[in-house]
């Protein structure tokens, strides 16, 4: 039998199921909580960190991510004060000058409150959210592909380079990858990289209603966990 | 030696070494610890090893290498008892008149005695010397009593003792209320209360608990660890398995790095020895308790000090932090409630529970107990491992202890804690060695790395390089640790080479605090120390960068030019003939120029200049 406990998220009181974690129940209850490397159906790592929180815990908030965090009875969560929306709009920015090309991570950024970005644009493409490398070994238990070295040098790829035969290129991992819907106009030349922000005016949202979730079909293949 | 099977056939066995050694009247003790080992010590303890034989001392004189003393900037030493006669830089030739005079006829070579600085009075001992008079060596004066390879010289000197009366007699409950009372602290860096840790690991649910040793020291520059584990292996061992007994675990690890292969070596030893023995395996001095011991190496990387990380190494996987919103005393190795302490945690262990918590609460301060070993370096006279009371000044440290600026010049900063630590100002050493006042100004204990920098030293140039250590040590597994440190470094790196501007200093101290708010893990959540800290006492050096593109010190090559004053030239033709750029010309007896294109700023002709005719502007 289902247990509950009682948590208080942005002040609402929510029945929650015991052993979920405080970004599902969040969502589910339609409080969104923007996210990358979260993926309803896998587990989570907190590499992202764009689920912040401020979990308030003897009068000392503390911030954390949501979808490492399991809810607990009695817990209080905020998940949009002014601390957390300038963290996850800084993690925002971080990642958006690492991965231009992708619309997901575009909108992410817009959503998030970027508004320029302050770094130099670096086009990498992947930003190890890791949702390739889970799907691969938890859904389809293959290890077709991990993560290889460390730190600056670290990235996803086959063991020793090579496609192994248990990769059945049952194509998954692309399907999760942020990277695979570029932007609007096309992906951009190295040197021409920027903040789009263009689609269906989310900019103008984004100021109106600061770290609101906005509708985003924009993202599908990507949509976060509300409309999954 | 045989099985022990009770406490008191420990008892006897330790009178029984003590009754051994009785017709030994004289102790030669040599630190063959890591810095002195750098100095050749080995071949000095081999050649006071054969002199003792060949002038036929060797069955009345003991000749034991110990761990480090600490003193390692005068390795290496000897020491010589009875009269405690300190000898700093011996070298293998001195071994004949160490033995001829000293040991056999207890005269003292004046030669090899430590000369005072700044008085240039010789000391006689270790008392005599301020390096040593102004610690308080509880850990560290261990080091000395032991041949770290040997388990009788434990035993002898009192060792598993407490081990045996604690099984014998003390309920685990009670063992962690004397460490709460105690007021002991980890010594890894964070600085959590050992005794609430142990507790909660003691009531998690759970049959199977472990506890680990982390010797994964990786500080730049800081070895207090190393120094331990080395030195006195069963001191560490003894407060593991008080530990052990006190959480309810049957196995531990001790976690060490590869790099350290004398420590490696040692506690393997350590181990063996325990075991043959029977202080591990299964009912341990004929009591219920079991409990056993592995050493596992760790391949050398930064991130798995962290506990988390180490735990994932320890499984065989890839070192990687995890989340902690479950805690590892609940949910720690394979899952499993997990004690993990530092090595100089546990090694305060023994003697709390021996002396009492009250012993232990009596030094220190009123947040932070005991004595704290801290790896003295940098532009200071004495460098080595130092240790103090908590609540000890910095000042005390830097220069009673430390003999003060190196060369003269004016100290400028401490940088303590290692790479999540901060760089604190002259204006700050008053405050003393405490984890929560060294934590409110921007720094931290850490694990006690203490560089000291003076005015050659660029506080960029070293917010700098700790930014470069830690993206080269971080797992990469988080953003804000992954690119937030990449972009710190590109921006400060940006200000070191003059292209710099206020609004991007702005943005790395909005950086900086964003990681240390959001990274995963303890690593990354201290990682940003070294900027803001640096940001915060030493900002004019930063704008110096921006704005007047100088470095104060010297230290930035872009940012710098060597130039030749006429007036102190005399043209001898030496940095003309050591420039491997070709960058100086000039005639015979005429002033000599350097040609800003060619010259790669190396300072070799600098080094060169007999007149110090050579400036940096």
């Amino acid at each position: 039998m289902l247990q509950y406990v009682n948590v208080d998220i942005d002040g609402a009181i929510i029945r929650a199921i015991k052993g979920t974690s405080v970004l599902d129940t969040a969502i589910e209850y339609g409080i969104c909580i923007p996210h990358l490397c979260h993926v309803p159906y896998l587990s989570d790592i907190g590499a992202c960190r764009l689920c912040i929180v401020e979990h308030v815990k003897n009068g000392r908030s503390e911030i954390t991510t949501s979808c490492t965090l399991n809810v607990e009875e009695g817990m209080v969560i905020m998940t949009n004060t002014d601390k957390i929306r300038k963290l996850r709009r800084n993690l925002a920015e971080l990642l958006v000058a690492q991965a231009p090309n992708s619309r997901a991570i575009q909108d992410i950024a817009v959503r998030c409150g970027v508004k320029e970005v302050r770094y130099p644009f670096r086009n990498d493409d992947c930003v190890l959210c890791g949702r390739c490398v889970r799907v691969c070994t938890e859904i389809w238990k293959a290890r077709a592909i991990g993560f290889v070295g460390r730190g600056k040098d670290r990235r996803v790829d086959y063991p020793f380079g090579v496609r192994p035969e248990f990769c059945k290129q049952c194509g998954s991992c692309i399907q999760l990858c942020p990277m695979t819907i570029t932007p609007c106009d096309g992906p951009m030349k190295p040197g021409e990289e920027r903040l789009c922000g263009n689609c269906e005016s989310q900019l103008i949202i984004a100021d109106e209603t600061p770290g609101s979730c906005v509708w985003c079909e924009l993202g599908e293949g990507f949509a976060c966990g509300r409309y999954a | 030696m045989s099985r022990l099977n009770s406490y008191r056939e420990l008892e006897h066995l330790c009178k029984r070494l003590c009754e051994e050694r009785q017709n030994i009247t004289t102790t030669v003790m040599a630190c063959d610890g890591p810095g002195c080992q750098a100095s050749e010590s080995r071949a000095v303890i081999a050649a006071i090893r054969n002199e003792l034989s060949q002038q036929g001392l060797d069955g009345t004189v003991r000749l034991r290498a110990t761990g480090c003393h600490g003193f390692c900037e005068q390795g290496p030493i000897v020491v010589i008892e009875p009269g405690n006669i300190f000898y700093c830089h011996v070298a293998p030739d001195d071994a004949f008149e160490i033995v001829y005079q000293t040991v056999a006829k207890g005269e003292v070579i004046e030669r090899l005695l430590y000369t005072d600085p700044v008085s240039g009075e010789k000391a006689r001992t270790e008392s005599e010397i301020p390096f040593y008079s102004r610690q308080d060596q509880q850990l560290l004066s261990l080091n000395r009593l032991v041949d770290p390879c040997s388990i009788e010289d434990y035993i002898a000197a009192g060792g598993y003792s407490t081990l045996a009366r604690v099984l014998d007699r003390v309920a685990p409950d009670e063992i962690i209320r004397e460490i709460k009372a105690s007021g002991l602290r980890g010594r890894g860096g964070g600085g959590f209360p050992t005794g609430r840790k142990w507790a909660e690991c003691r009531e998690a649910p759970g049959d199977e608990k472990y506890v680990i040793c982390n010797a994964d020291e990786g500080d730049p520059g800081a070895y207090m660890d190393r120094g331990v584990l080395e030195g006195n292996p069963h001191l560490v061992l003894e407060g593991m398995m008080i530990g052990a007994w006190a959480v309810g675990a049957r196995k531990g690890y001790i976690y060490v790095r590869n790099e350290y292969p004398l420590a490696v070596t040692h506690s393997r030893i350590a181990v063996e020895q325990m075991r043959e023995l029977g202080l591990l395996g299964d009912n341990i001095l004929g009591t219920s308790f079991s409990f056993d011991v592995d050493i596992a190496r760790g391949g050398g990387a930064f991130v798995c000090g962290e506990s988390t990380a180490l735990m994932a190494s320890l499984e065989g996987g890839v070192g990687e932090p995890r989340p902690k919103d479950v805690h590892t005393v609940v949910d720690g190795l394979y899952h499993k409630p997990t004690t993990l302490n530092n090595v100089e945690t546990w090694a305060n262990v023994p003697a709390i529970i021996q002396n009492g918590s009250a012993w232990f609460a009596s030094k220190g301060t009123k947040g932070s107990k005991g004595t704290k070993i801290l790896a003295l370096t940098g532009r200071i006279k004495n460098t080595g491992l130092v240790e103090v009371a908590m609540g000890t000044p910095i000042s005390t440290v830097v220069f009673d202890i430390g003999g003060g600026a190196l060369n003269g010049n004016p100290i400028k900063a401490v940088q303590i804690g290692g790479p999540s630590g901060g760089c604190l100002p002259v204006s700050k050493f008053d405050l003393p060695v405490d984890f929560d006042v060294l934590y409110e100004i921007g720094s931290m204990v850490g694990s006690g790395g203490m560089v000291v920098m003076d005015e050659e030293s660029c506080m960029v140039d070293v917010a700098k390089y700790f930014l470069a250590f830690l993206q080269d040590e971080s797992c990469g597994k988080c953003v804000p640790c992954r690119l937030g440190i990449d972009r710190m470094l590109e921006i400060i790196t940006d200000i070191t080479e003059g292209r710099g501007t206020l609004k991007q200093l702005d943005l790395l101290e909005e950086l900086a605090e964003t990681v240390a708010e959001t990274a995963l893990c303890g690593l990354g959540k201290t990682a940003p120390n070294p900027v803001l800290s640096t940001l915060r006492y030493f900002r004019p050096e930063y704008e110096a960068h921006i704005k007047d593109k100088k470095c104060l010190a010297g230290v930035c090559k872009a940012l710098i030019t060597y130039s030749i004053d006429p007036e102190k030239c005399n043209g001898c033709g030496v940095c003309i003939r050591e420039c491997v750029h070709g960058a100086i010309t000039g005639e015979k007896k005429q002033t000599h120029v350097i040609d800003d294109g060619l010259c790669q700023k190396c300072g070799i002709c600098q080094s060169e200049c007999k007149f110090d005719a050579i400036r940096v502007v």
